[in-house]
Formats: C-alpha cells, sequence, structure tokens
C-alpha cells in the first residue's frame, strides 16, 4: 500500500472531484436526455440579456438542484418511523462517499490497494442502496412502499449481473484487488472478457441507477415518486447528493474494471474522460430508446439475458485462469 | 444574494394540480415544457410528488368534492412555495361559476381555499403567458426565500 500521508492528502480530495464529476456526468445526462428529445435541456451558456439575471451556465443545473433542496422546510410525517426516516439519506450518503475510496481514479490510487478491496467496494455499493430502500419503507406511505418493493426486486436481479460481472473479471485475474485489476494487461481472451462483463455491468448500471427500461421504482406517471415520495427539503438534497455521488462510483468502477490501464496514472486522464462520456452517452441512448418495463418483465429480462451472458463471461474467466 | 438563495431561482420545481376546467389550460401548460418553448433550459422541472415542489401550477376551476384534496397538495409542499393559478377559472372560476344561483358543483376558482401568488388569466393562457407567470412565480419564491432567512437570523 501507498504512503499513508498520500493515500489521506488523497481521500481528502476525492471528495469534492467525485462530487464535481458525478454532477458533470448528471448534467450530461441530463443535456443529451433533452437532445435527443429534440429540446435544449440545461444551457451551457446562457443568453447574453438573460445572463446578468440567471447566471452565465446551467452545467452546474444538478448542483444547484441539490442546494436549492437544502434551503427548503424538511417536513417529517407522523406516520413515518421518524428515526429510521431521517437517518437512512445520510448512511445512504455516507456509504457512496466511502464507495469512491477504494475505486481508483487516474493519477490517485486511495485506498484501491488494500486486500479484497473489490468486495469492500461492492459492498459499499450495495449498503448504500439498501438505504435508499430502508428509507421510503420507513416513510409510512404507500406510494414509498410500493416504490421500495420495486427497488427491492430490481435490487436483487441487478445485483445478480454486477456480481456475476465483477466476479468473473475477478477470477480472470487472480486476485480481488481493484488497483490490480485495473493494471492487468490485455490479450485476445481479456477482450472478449471486458465484452460480456462489461455488458452485464452495463446492464447493472441501468438497475441501479433506474435508467429506463428500469426505472419502475420511481414510475411517476403511476406511483407518484416511488421510494422519494414523502421525502422534501434536505433528506431529499441528501437522497439526491448521493446518488450523484452513486454515479461516479458506478462509472469509475465500470471504468477500472472493464478497460484496464485507463485508471492507474495520471496520464491516462483524457482517455478516461473519454470513455466515462461515452459510458453516459450509452446509458443516455438507452434511457431514450426504451420505453418502462413492468416489473416481472425487468426481472424475466434480467434472468434471461443475465445469467447466459454471465456463464459465458465464467467459462472465458475460467479459460483465461487454465491458459494463464 | 447567498448561494442557497440563488439555487432556488435557477432550479424552481413545479406541481401541477388540475382541479375541474377542461383540460385545456393543461395542455398549454404542458406545451411550455415541451420542445418548443422548453423551461428546462433554466432549470424548470416538472416533479411528481408535491412534496419536492417549489411551485404549486394549479388549472381549472374547484368542484367541490375536489377541496380537501387541493388544501391537502397545497399543505404537503414544503415552504418556501408559491401558487401559480393559470387560466380564466383558476383566476375568477370562468364560464363554470355561478354566483346565484351557486352552482350545485363547482365551487370557482381556488384562491377561495388557498393563497395564490400570481394569476395568468386567458383561456387558454398562451405558453408565452404561463412562462411568464411562473417567471413572476420565481421572483416571489425569491423574495419569500430571502425574507424567510433574515426572520431567522
Ligand atoms: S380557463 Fe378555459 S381553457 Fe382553461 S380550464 Fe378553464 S375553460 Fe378550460
Amino acid at each position: 500500500m501507498a504512503d499513508p500521508v498520500i493515500t489521506t492528502i488523497e481521500i481528502i480530495l476525492m471528495v469534492p472531484v467525485a462530487l464535481i464529476l458525478g454532477v458533470l456526468f448528471l448534467f450530461l445526462f441530463r443535456k443529451l436526455n433533452a437532445r435527443f428529445q429534440w429540446r435544449v435541456g440545461p444551457v451551457i451558456r446562457m443568453y447574453s440579456d438573460l445572463a446578468p439575471l440567471i447566471g452565465k451556465t446551467r452545467i452546474w443545473q444538478p448542483l444547484y438542484d441539490i442546494l436549492k433542496l437544502f434551503g427548503k422546510d424538511t417536513i417529517i410525517t407522523d406516520v413515518a418511523h421518524r428515526r429510521l426516516f431521517v437517518y437512512s439519506p445520510y448512511f445512504s450518503l455516507l456509504f457512496a462517499i466511502s464507495a469512491a475510496f477504494f475505486i481508483p481514479f487516474p493519477g490517485m490510487e486511495l485506498l484501491s490497494s488494500v486486500p479484497y478491496s473489490l468486495v469492500i467496494a461492492s459492498y459499499l455499493i450495495i449498503s448504500s442502496i439498501l438505504f435508499t430502500i430502508l428509507g421510503p419503507v420507513a416513510s409510512g406511505s404507500p406510494w414509498g412502499a410500493i416504490g421500495a418493493r420495486r427497488e427491492v426486486e430490481l435490487f436483487l436481479v441487478s445485483e445478480l449481473s454486477f456480481v456475476l460481472s465483477i466476479f468473473s473479471i475477478a477470477l480472470s485475474s487472480g486476485t480481488l484487488v481493484i488497483s490490480e485489476i485495473a493494471g492487468r494487461g490485455w490479450s485476445a481472451p481479456s477482450i472478449l472478457l471486458s465484452l460480456t462483463s462489461g455488458l452485464l455491468l452495463f446492464v447493472a448500471m441501468l438497475g441501479k441507477l433506474h435508467i429506463k427500461p428500469f426505472d419502475m421504482p420511481e414510475a411517476e406517471a403511476e406511483i407518484v415518486a416511488g421510494p422519494y415520495t414523502e421525502y422534501s427539503g434536505k433528506l431529499l438534497g441528501i437522497y439526491f447528493l448521493s446518488k450523484t455521488f452513486l454515479t461516479y462510483v458506478l462509472v469509475a468502477l465500470f471504468i477500472a474494471l472493464i478497460l484496464p490501464p485507463a485508471s492507474t496514472s495520471i496520464f491516462w486522464l483524457p482517455a478516461w474522460a473519454f470513455a466515462a462520456m461515452v459510458l453516459v452517452f450509452l446509458l443516455t441512448v438507452v434511457q431514450v430508446l426504451n420505453p418502462r418495463y413492468r416489473i416481472n418483465n425487468a426481472l424475466y429480462w434480467y434472468v434471461k439475458v443475465v445469467i447466459p451472458v454471465g456463464l459465458v463471461s465464467f467459462i472465458i474467466a475460467f479459460f483465461i485462469r487454465v491458459v494463464a | 444574494m447567498g448561494i442557497i438563495d440563488r439555487a432556488r431561482v435557477y432550479s424552481p420545481w413545479l406541481y401541477h394540480l388540475h382541479c375541474g376546467g377542461c383540460n385545456g389550460c393543461d395542455i398549454e401548460t404542458l406545451a411550455a415544457l415541451a420542445p418548443r418553448f422548453d423551461a428546462e433550459r433554466f432549470g424548470i422541472q416538472l416533479v411528481a410528488s408535491p412534496r419536492h415542489a417549489d411551485i404549486l401550477v394549479t388549472t381549472g376551476c374547484v368542484p367541490k368534492q375536489f377541496i380537501p384534496m387541493v388544501k391537502r397538495v397545497y399543505e404537503q409542499v414544503p415552504e418556501p412555495k408559491v401558487v401559480v393559478a393559470i387560466g380564466g377559472c383558476a383566476c375568477g372560476g370562468s364560464l363554470f361559476y355561478e354566483e346565484e344561483p351557486e352552482n350545485y358543483a363547482i365551487l370557482g376558482s381556488p384562491d377561495l381555499m388557498i393563497p395564490v401568488d400570481v394569476y395568468v388569466p386567458g383561456c387558454a393562457p398562451k405558453p408565452e403567458q404561463i412562462i411568464n407567470g411562473i417567471v413572476q412565480g420565481i421572483l416571489k419564491l425569491a423574495a419569500k426565500g430571502s425574507s424567510r432567512k433574515r426572520r431567522e437570523v
């Protein structure tokens, strides 16, 4: 492991970096979404006559949304289980931020070289999502409960594809340390493995970030706002903040695991940024091209696609392991 | 202007409360958010839950059966909040409203039970008018937000 002082500095630096990148990814997502729908989306350069009144740019729009929520009243309903309702967003945020510490960023190794960092990171991501389920369950609202139930079902299947993907990669490189996986070399079978497990991880990201066709937990036309229905003000802001960090974490994890040397050194930063943008672009394309699935369709689809691809992925990983 | 006050102006979220009316105003309100006028350029977004909203957009005259729901939705919006009434119905009952003899089903405009901040008359108002009304609402929202902070200090 690296020098503890450097690691500490990197960890402190990581929080704003992850926040900024998360906000930029969400902005890109919204902007591309709007462009696909023939709209303009949040403007990058404000019209010159409006700029003195409402700011020069809206690149930070997701951050403004969060800040605005911090300035509003927070309503806690009588029927809510108060403690769980209030603390869940904070725990979700805490786990999402700490997951960012275990994933390498170009030029920053952070804690990704500690033993079993892959397992730790995946557990932190799972815990963060778990608290986005627990809070709504405690809210006492039927919409929140339905949203949470859908989220649990979606979470179980998306977790299947997540685990199949990361462990076939771990199997092929024979280690559970993210920094070693991120530094592995390329060969013909490993390209194939990156394709199959990349597909699985991408599908898992769709489920975890609630991107269509897997946005049924937040289906606003049917169940109000799903899990977030009863949340308002600061607590909702914390949930959005946690989602911002989670977006960064999943994108960074994808690049670290699937596109090997891109997150090892600072010289790879342009490639990392390009890969991240392409990934967000692909997520947007899937979002705009698809309608919302019903939950049983989604489960069926996951089982039908994920298990065969996962098996192929495992066979390739096994092959690499035996031959190498 | 502090950063939170500025953020309040930059990202107003609307909750669209349809109470009665003929649906004309609702179509125009959605047109204001659609590609032609695209209010999301300025961060204006339609949200699904009144708990997330800053601006309550009401359309239509209120049927008597709908009174408790309107009050409840208004109370669910966290402070600071602004109500924008869109259309002739929401401004004064329009053609559905009768004073004498009283209409058996229609109460009239929503300002008989909740405080309305901005009125956008017209049957139905054009999207430009609606956006103008929402901008007036945002200005009121900013004023309410900053005066609230002064009170707390
Ligand atoms: S104001 Fe006119 S268009 Fe709007 S709801 Fe009333 S009748 Fe319909």
